[in-house]
């Protein structure tokens, strides 16, 4: 009786089960052949840089396996340019200012969120003012100040005006107004100077809030090309962006070695990614604003 | 009807953390070195003040100096005018210059043409791919990590790559309508003209193909924030699956799709590295990839004429000011809406 019962309900259960595989295929499907349009680029590109032919001629229907797969388009490209001396740059120049932006958000954020000091508006209004105030507006007068203090060429040139903003305030400020006052104040109670509560207690509890701030500071100041094309002229201090930026162009007619460029350029960023995706794609969703 | 809901609210809130608190005064002794044991109990005097402002001052004052002074400069600057040596008052002189000629014009037009074309595409794709991604059970992540890669890609890098995408004789796309049999295939890049297949098209192709991925991503995360029990409420009521759509799904993603105008506007108005990287400072094929920030670039350091850019700075300084006002204005709009509804 309760067999014959359950049976028909485990039918239509499973039939169901099944209309639900076959449009979860069709679903996949679509998206992956979307998914395929994102990536033949890619892969287009690794295939003709890792083809001496594509120096020569260019065959006329686009090929997505070389047919003479080499490394030789990467030593040329790595001969030619100093490369890996352009990634060193980079990460010194996205290192400090990504460690600084950090701090000095994360400062300023705990001071607007917990603090209780005179003219805490004024001073909030002040950084919440510089998100009004586009990069590009002011760009040519910090070029300007920059010769003038003798920065122009070096690399902390590159640093310095993006120590602090107000994205980054804004965005501690309202992590740590999420943090209950008890913590703070059983610290204060024990003796705490702030300093000390800042560095023990808000920033290992601030720990999401920093690592989305440090992936979209990254990702700005990694792809940034404007800014170090004003200040930077001397090619020993290109970052790996701007050296693309200059050497993509000229190397324009050996398509392979131009196309290995570029890949050694972006390769390492794509390989951190697929590692860290989890968190690089909470951490955008997190700040919800790009570059 | 808004108040009691309030005090309740607090009367809830603060015997709990008084509580709390007790229990962590009560815990905290053991921890105390004896030497401490005086001071650590006397409370923080009120010059405590003082230490906020070594944490604010510091930052304060690089903004001072990167931020607000060049600002400052780019206005003055701007209504001023170099004679021989030294700069001279000129009142508005640059921006009747900048508006009787027809450079700014052209880049305006530009980047109007391919802000709005950009997301006039990139928006509704979004929405069909993160709607798609919205309803896949299993296999999720890899797709959203694929559609996301050329996010991560210095717009630098596409612009590289896509010089070869759109190259006319042997490029992938080309290439690949070569492979299905047309003949006269665009010259893309090559085209100054305002046309489906000219150098703005091509441009428009390479930043939805860059972008996608970072609107999915924002759609995506607004689709899962709608409460479910709107849908159920609805299959209740019998709706089908477009009427689901069209009237809880797309009403409910409006301040999603506010944010992504917005901030999707400003970027389109500050567009610069793939469109100097393809075109120059002239945005070549005829200045037909010049937007503002490219021509704002090209009177600085190419012209020389730091005044006239210092102008040009100016007025991509009042548009942009514009836009933050209206998407203020849009989420506001919504937020009084919402709230009068709530009242009702």
């Amino acid at each position: 009786m309760t067999v014959t019962g359950r049976s028909p309900v485990r039918w239509v259960r499973a039939s169901r089960r099944r209309g639900d595989l076959v449009s979860q295929l069709a679903l996949v499907g679509l998206l992956s052949l979307g998914a395929l349009v994102m990536l033949i680029p890619f892969v287009w590109m690794i295939a003709t840089s890792l083809s001496r032919e594509a120096d020569i001629a260019m065959p006329r229907i686009p090929r997505l396996w070389p047919p003479d797969p080499s490394f030789f388009n990467y030593r040329i490209a790595l001969q030619n340019l100093p490369l890996l001396h352009y990634y060193l740059n980079s990460i010194i120049v996205v290192g400090a200012s990504t460690v600084g932006y950090l701090l000095f958000s994360s400062l300023t954020g705990y001071a607007f969120a917990k603090g209780r000091f005179r003219g805490k508006t004024f001073f909030f209004i002040a950084f919440l003012t510089t998100l009004l105030i586009p990069f590009e507006t002011r760009m040519v007068p910090l070029y300007l100040l920059m010769k003038d203090l003798h920065l122009n060429d070096s690399l902390p040139a590159l640093v310095l005006p993006f120590l602090v903003g107000g994205f980054g305030t804004f965005l501690m400020r309202q992590y740590i107004s999420t943090i209950p006052d008890d913590y703070i104040d059983a610290a204060r109670t024990d003796g705490a100077g702030e300093f000390l509560i800042f560095w023990r207690i808000i920033l290992p509890l601030c720990t999401p809030a920093l690592s989305a701030l440090a992936i979209l500071n990254i990702l700005w100041r990694w792809n940034d090309v404007l800014w170090p094309l004003l200040v930077i002229s001397d090619p020993h201090k290109y970052t790996v962006t701007l050296g693309l930026a200059f050497e993509g162009k000229s190397q324009g007619t050996y398509t392979g070695v131009a196309l290995a460029t570029a890949t050694i350029a972006i390769m390492p960023v794509l390989f951190a990614f697929v590692m860290l995706q989890r968190r690089i794609i909470s951490g955008i969703t997190m700040g919800g604003i790009k570059g | 009807m808004d108040s009691p809901s309030v005090v309740s609210d607090e009367a809830d809130a603060l015997p709990t953390s008084e509580s709390r608190r007790s229990t962590l005064l009560a815990r905290a002794p053991r921890k105390r070195r004896p030497g401490l044991e005086g001071a650590a109990w006397r409370r923080r005097p009120r010059s405590g003040e003082l230490v906020w402002y070594a944490f604010v001052g510091p930052p304060f004052l690089l903004l001072l100096l990167f931020v607000a002074y060049p600002t400052f400069e780019t206005f003055k600057q701007s209504v001023y005018e170099q004679v021989g040596t030294h700069q001279q008052f000129a009142g508005l002189t640059q921006f009747s210059q900048l508006v009787e000629g027809s450079d700014l014009w052209s880049a305006l037009e530009n980047t109007v043409i391919l802000g709005a074309a950009y997301l006039a595409i990139v928006i509704p794709l979004a929405v069909v791919v993160a709607s798609l991604l919205n309803r896949v059970r299993r296999g999720a992540t890899p797709l959203k990590v694929i559609y996301f890669l050329p996010q991560l890609t210095s717009s630098v890098a596409v612009a590289i790559m896509f010089n070869y995408v759109f190259q006319p004789d042997w490029g992938l796309l080309n290439g690949t309508l070569h492979r299905f049999g047309v003949q006269s295939t665009p010259l893309w890049l090559a085209d100054p003209r305002l046309s489906f297949t000219g150098s703005r098209a091509a441009v428009t192709i390479l930043a939805v193909w860059a972008g996608l991925g970072y609107f999915m991503l924002i759609v995506l995360a607004g689709l899962q924030a709608i409460p479910v029990e709107l849908y159920e409420a609805a299959a209740i009521d019998g709706a089908n699956a477009f009427q689901i759509w069209w009237r809880i799904t797309l009403p409910s993603l409006r301040p999603t799709f506010i944010f992504l105008l917005m901030t999707g506007a400003f970027d389109a108005m500050s567009r610069f590295s793939d469109l100097w990287t393809l075109g120059g400072p002239s945005g070549s094929p005829a200045g037909s990839l010049q937007s503002v920030v490219v021509f704002l670039f090209q009177t600085a350091f190419e012209a020389g004429n730091m005044n006239r850019a210092a102008a040009i700075a100016v007025i991509l300084f009042v548009l942009m000011l514009f836009l933050t006002i209206a998407s203020f204005q849009a989420s506001l709009a919504r937020e009084f809406a919402e709230r009068r509804r709530s009242g009702r």
